[in-house]
């Protein structure tokens, strides 16, 4: 077997039993791994109508066949289930160097179904495979947690894990490997926690092979020079993290600021820029199994009340904490960063959370004696606390931990929830950035980015200068994005290769590593599957059209400032024009020529 | 009016912005800095005589490409922003 090593494993909870199983290569061949496979194996085995957090859900771990290789920044693999913030199709993915153990291990992914009455973990050593108790590790942060299941089983080992927000079902957990990775958006760490299902260790002996060695190489080493010679990936990313990103949007008047209230400019921005955290607390960049790029940022604040050390913050909880919640102290927003990784928590989702419940609280919808503290824009202290009650749902953390949409809507104001599909959007204003208006309306898991990141073309202009403040060609360049997204997250890179690296290159990898013979469009068809077989989960889980836009604040009211003065996200129009490119029939759905053209059904 | 500098340009100029005047349009302010800043920040920008596709500038916030390029004409109360392409998400 190349690329893929065949096996998958199947851990049913409720019974404690594990059984290994082939791939089914048919799959593979259409669905290529990773978030593609494992939404197909999902599909096929669960109803769309599941309650997330039932032992009816599955939760599947998959890696893809380029995971693990010496592929480009190989170090991904998918967490699949039904998301239980959204009940979209939830998928994360994450680096480190989980997904390539358990290729080592000899699987291409776990398939969890059931739930647990005790806690427990499962450990994989190659073919030896059990599962064990984790009592003891209940409500350990997710640092401890890791330190005491490597000490149990072998030092070698990698872990994904849940925090105390996944075993607490905040509606926004994430899975965290090797401490401080996340497959962070939609909580899927609450389904894990759902089941009883503390962490996973995972050690193997044995490597990924390839169908064609020397081809393999060449097309390896062709894509890893263009990641040497790019700007981004050669020196942005490593020199300065994605918050280098901050002053960037800022300038471009697209950074949303205070609940995405006062428009796309933060007036303390360069306080909390990748420039700032490169000069003040950067310890060192930090790379994922086979990565040259190294954007991780290991971080210490050396001193005062927020004194701390881990790992980030990202471009986005740089902002979410940030200009989000108008902060401007950039070791708070650190600090709320660490914690989140501690207790399992997605800073998207959690800095917007927050800044939610800020303009709640400054419109006088939310007492202060309900929040238990006095809460306004700007207040470094109330990111730090408020995070930490929410990763352990205390106080007012417990209404925090439903997300800023549930939260939002029980005061009677669900338009103050910056959400999309019941997702926190990140960090770029479609106002400013239209076509990322477009790319959030669509997103198959809600407000998200790392569908289409449209801001490549538009603000950085990679691969090409698109005009952020228009329309036009928009729908045709996201359904490429999205596309090719697919087939990024499905191979097992990193999604940060598409700066320097394009479909040519992508397929060249796997075509030589799995010894197909089939054209690029080939290939990015499978993406165009992939992207059609979420939107139709989506569609049995009872999302339609209506479900496809924006907070009225994006639609209704006009940026105040900047270059997109006066502008609102002009989504009908695009909207239209995507569901046409997209094949689809007017109300959202892929028509039955899509459908048959993808042998989808 | 003011120009404002990022990421590893800053690297080049030793400071975040800078106030100049008497320049009508961009290719005038780039010569400008290029004087001040040598040939670190010369080699940055330009790309034998046009603009680096390495490099973005905004002009009150809207890139150049979309304006006049190197010609865009600019005024004393203009901000100009200059930065490398970087990337984040």
């Amino acid at each position: 077997m190349f690329g893929w090593t065949g096996n998958i494993l199947r851990v049913d909870l409720s019974n404690g039993t594990v059984k290994k199983e082939p791939l089914n290569l048919q799959d593979a061949k259409m669905y290529l791994g990773a978030r593609g496979v494992a939404t197909k194996i999902y599909m096929n085995e669960v109803d769309p109508n599941v309650d997330p957090l039932s032992a009816e859900n599955k939760l599947i771990f998959m890696t893809g066949p380029l995971t693990g290789t010496f592929a480009a920044s190989s170090g991904r693999y998918e967490v699949v289930t039904k998301a239980p913030l959204t009940g979209t199709i939830g998928a994360s993915n994450s680096g480190g160097h989980f997904g390539p153990e358990l290729k080592f291990a000899g699987f291409d992914g776990i398939i969890f179904e059931g739930k647990s009455e005790i806690p427990v973990y499962l450990y994989i050593n190659d073919d030896k495979v059990e599962l064990k108790s984790a009592e003891h590790l209940w409500g350990n942060n997710v640092f401890e947690t890791t330190d005491e299941v490597l000490k149990e089983t072998s030092m070698d080992a990698r872990v994904a894990c849940i925090g105390p927000a996944g075993e607490k079902g905040v509606l926004f957990a994430t899975v965290m490997n090797d401490k401080h990775r996340a497959a962070g958006r939609s909580g899927l760490g609450a389904v894990m926690g759902s089941k009883k299902l503390k962490a996973i260790a995972v050690t193997g002996s044995n490597s990924v092979k390839v169908a064609k060695p020397k081809e393999f190489l060449e097309s390896c080493i062709d894509a890893r020079n263009k990641l040497k010679a790019h700007p981004v990936t050669s020196t942005g990313l490593p020199t300065y993290g994605t918050q280098i990103l901050i002053n960037i949007l800022n300038e471009s008047g697209a950074l949303p600021t205070r609940n995405w209230r006062d428009g796309g400019y933060f007036e303390h921005a360069e306080e909390t820029s990748g420039e700032t955290l490169t000069e003040k607390y950067l310890v060192r960049n930090k790379g994922c199994f086979g990565c040259s790029i190294g954007c991780g940022r290991v971080t210490r604040i050396p001193e005062g009340k927020f004194k701390s050390f881990g790992e980030g913050p990202e471009y986005e909880s740089g902002w979410s904490y940030g200009a989000n919640c108008g902060v401007r102290d950039l070791a708070a927003i650190s600090k709320a960063n660490f914690i989140c990784n501690e207790l399992g928590v997605d800073p998207i989702t959690m800095g917007c959370t927050i800044a939610c419940a800020m303009e709640l609280s400054e419109r006088g919808i939310l007492s202060k004696d309900e929040i238990g503290r006095t809460l306004k824009f700007g207040d470094a202290e109330a990111i730090v606390e408020l995070t930490e009650m929410t990763g352990k749902r205390e106080g007012f953390g417990d209404k925090l931990a439903q997300g800023s949409y549930r939260l939002a809507a029980s005061f009677g104001y669900p338009e103050l929830s910056m959400s999309v599909k019941r997702q926190e959007m990140p960090a770029y204003d479609g106002r400013g950035v239209q076509g990322m208006g477009l790319a959030y309306a669509t997103s198959n898991r809600g407000g998200c980015h790392v569908r289409g990141y449209l801001t490549s073309p538009e603000i950085l202009g990679v691969p090409q200068k698109l005009d952020p403040l228009v329309t036009t060609d928009k729908a045709q360049w996201l359904k490429i994005f999205q596309d090719l997204t697919a087939v990024v997250d499905s191979a097992g890179v990193c999604l940060f290769t598409t700066f320097a690296l394009g479909l040519p290159e992508y397929s060249a990898m796997l075509r030589s590593a799995l010894g197909w013979d089939i054209p690029d469009e080939e290939i990015l068809k499978i993406g165009e599957r992939i992207w059609n077989l979420e939107r139709l989960f989506n569609i049995d889980a009872g999302f339609s059209k209506a479900d496809d836009t924006l907070p009225p604040r994006l639609l209704e009211e006009p940026m105040p400032s900047g270059p997109a003065k006066g502008k609102v996200v002009e989504l009908q129009e695009m909207l239209i024009e995507y569901y046409q490119v997209r094949g689809w029939d007017e109300n959202g759905i892929p028509t039955d020529e899509k459908i048959e053209e993808l042998s989808l059904r | 009016m003011k120009v404002k500098f990022y990421s590893y340009i800053r690297d080049y100029t030793r400071c975040k912005a800078v106030d100049v005047s008497g320049c009508s349009t961009i290719r005038e302010l780039l010569c400008r800095l290029c004087e001040l800043y040598g040939k670190k920040f010369h080699d940055a920008v330009f790309k034998e005589e046009e603009l680096s596709n390495e490099i973005i500038i905004l002009v009150n916030g809207r890139n150049i490409h979309f304006l006049d390029q190197l010609d865009t004409s600019i005024n004393e109360d203009d901000e100009v922003t200059i930065f490398p392409v970087v990337a984040g998400g």
